[in-house]
């Protein structure tokens, strides 16, 4: 037989533990801190968690208004950011915050619940307008490039590029050079294989007249790599006669 | 003579490897999730640890008679064998994540469970049985009943504390219970379970 006085301890013991669970809530029940700026939050556990249903994005929308995401506080003060990372949350499809947001620290054993950020989230218009949030690196190939970024970028990630210039020419040998060599001016839409001493103008034109090509405006359209791999014309050659 | 080299070797040794075989399938559980990148299991496996401890209590309530009938032999091998699976589950489920002081009040309640009922099943029953044998061995030498209680009083005293630490069996399971409940109670009125 238990004696009267363990039952009565444990009693006293657990409505203490009970207690504590209203007074401390977040040191009793909370999976961790959260973060620094809803620090004066956590031990106010109704401020975000709806009863019965978790945390819940009502309850962060009212102090977060969807609108000024990623533009000012909640304190109406405008975020200065850099340009890289420009404001997106206005162009989401869903409005759940639970589906990348956690405001306790995130410990492996929650880590395949957290969905991390994908473009399928986004409105289609925005999907579609990438520079809304991207903007083109600043090097000879992008500059001015008028082919949609999708033409080499894929929605799963920036890099690596899927651009294959051998479908254009094969960039070996001396060829292997800086892209201004061909594309003058930044512009990869155009391009001239007279940028290099090996092949001059007058000197290329007078071979082809001797072999009586005359049409060599457009030099891939034969000429795919250095060893005159064929284009359309074979053998890397056409004749205009 | 004194049984208590034996008491360690055949009662101690058993009840402290009981309590390391828990542990030890713990750890390997929880290795196992984290080497196939599944921990998020172990969040959920409180649940039918939980389950498993409440199905345990069938011997607690024949015992009690508050169940009529079942084979209290077979219900007292289900309680420690479904009691000891519940408990790794939860055991996992806890992992070694020191955040919210409630569940981890509950987890060590649920732990000096396991051992009170281990000292049940291991030491107390056979330590009575040894003492016993010693006794009645001593008598048997012709040694006098004032001796032998002297003899033997280091063992008496031990059994005494083990049978002691056996009557906490019920009223720390009540605290796991309650605890375990609380537990529970924050997690449905705070969790979001979409």
């Amino acid at each position: 037989m238990t004696p009267r006085w363990v039952w009565l301890s444990i009693g006293v013991g657990l409505a203490a533990i009970i207690a504590l669970i209203f007074v401390f809530p977040h040191q009793m029940v909370s999976p961790g801190d959260l973060k620094p700026a809803h620090a004066a939050l956590q031990q106010n556990c109704l401020a975000c968690h709806a009863p019965l249903a978790g945390a819940s994005t009502e309850r962060c929308v009212a102090c977060h208004t969807v609108a000024d995401i990623g533009r000012r506080t909640t304190l109406g003060e405008l975020i200065k950011r850099p340009v890289a990372r420009p404001p997106f949350h206005q162009t989401l499809i869903l409005q759940d915050c639970m589906a990348c947001h956690t405001d306790h620290p995130r410990p492996r054993l929650t880590r395949n619940l957290v969905r991390s950020f994908d473009h399928a989230l986004l409105k289609p218009q925005a999907r579609a307008a990438c520079s809304t949030c991207h903007s083109a690196p600043r090097t000879d190939f992008h500059r001015g490039a008028p082919l949609p970024c999708s033409q080499c970028h894929s929605v799963q990630a920036w890099k690596p590029a899927t651009f294959d210039h051998s479908r254009y020419f094969a960039l070996s040998g001396p060829h292997d050079a800086s892209c201004s060599t061909c594309h003058v001016g930044g512009n990869t839409r155009a391009f001239t294989c007279y940028g290099c001493h090996a092949h001059q103008q007058g000197q290329i034109e007078a071979e082809h007249r001797e072999e009586g090509i005359r049409n060599i405006q457009n030099c891939v359209r034969c000429h795919r790599s250095a060893d005159g791999e064929r284009g359309e014309g074979g053998q890397g050659r056409e004749r205009d006669d | 003579m004194s049984a208590k080299p034996e008491l360690i070797l055949r009662e101690v040794i058993p009840f402290v490897l009981g309590l390391a075989a828990l542990l030890l399938a713990t750890l390997l559980t929880d290795a196992l999730l984290h080497l196939v990148d599944a921990v998020w299991i172990g969040r959920y496996l409180g649940i039918p640890g939980v389950l498993l401890i409440l199905a345990s209590f069938g011997h607690s309530l024949r015992k009690r008679g508050i169940l009529k009938s079942g084979n209290p032999v077979l219900l007292l091998r289900l309680h420690e064998g479904l009691a000891w699976t519940g408990s790794l589950l939860v055991l996992v489920h806890a992992g070694i994540h020191f955040n919210a002081v409630l569940a981890w009040l509950a987890v060590v309640a649920m732990l000096i469970n396991i051992a009170s009922g281990l000292t049940g099943k291991y030491l107390l029953r056979r330590a009575q049985t040894r003492l016993k044998a010693a006794r009645t061995e001593l008598k048997a030498e012709g040694v006098s009943d004032l001796e032998v209680s002297a003899r033997l009083h280091n063992d008496s005293l031990t059994v005494d504390v083990m049978r002691t630490w056996r009557k906490v069996h019920l009223p720390i399971a009540l605290v796991f219970g309650i605890l375990a409940l609380a537990h529970i109670s924050a997690i449905f009125v705070l969790w979001g379970w979409k």
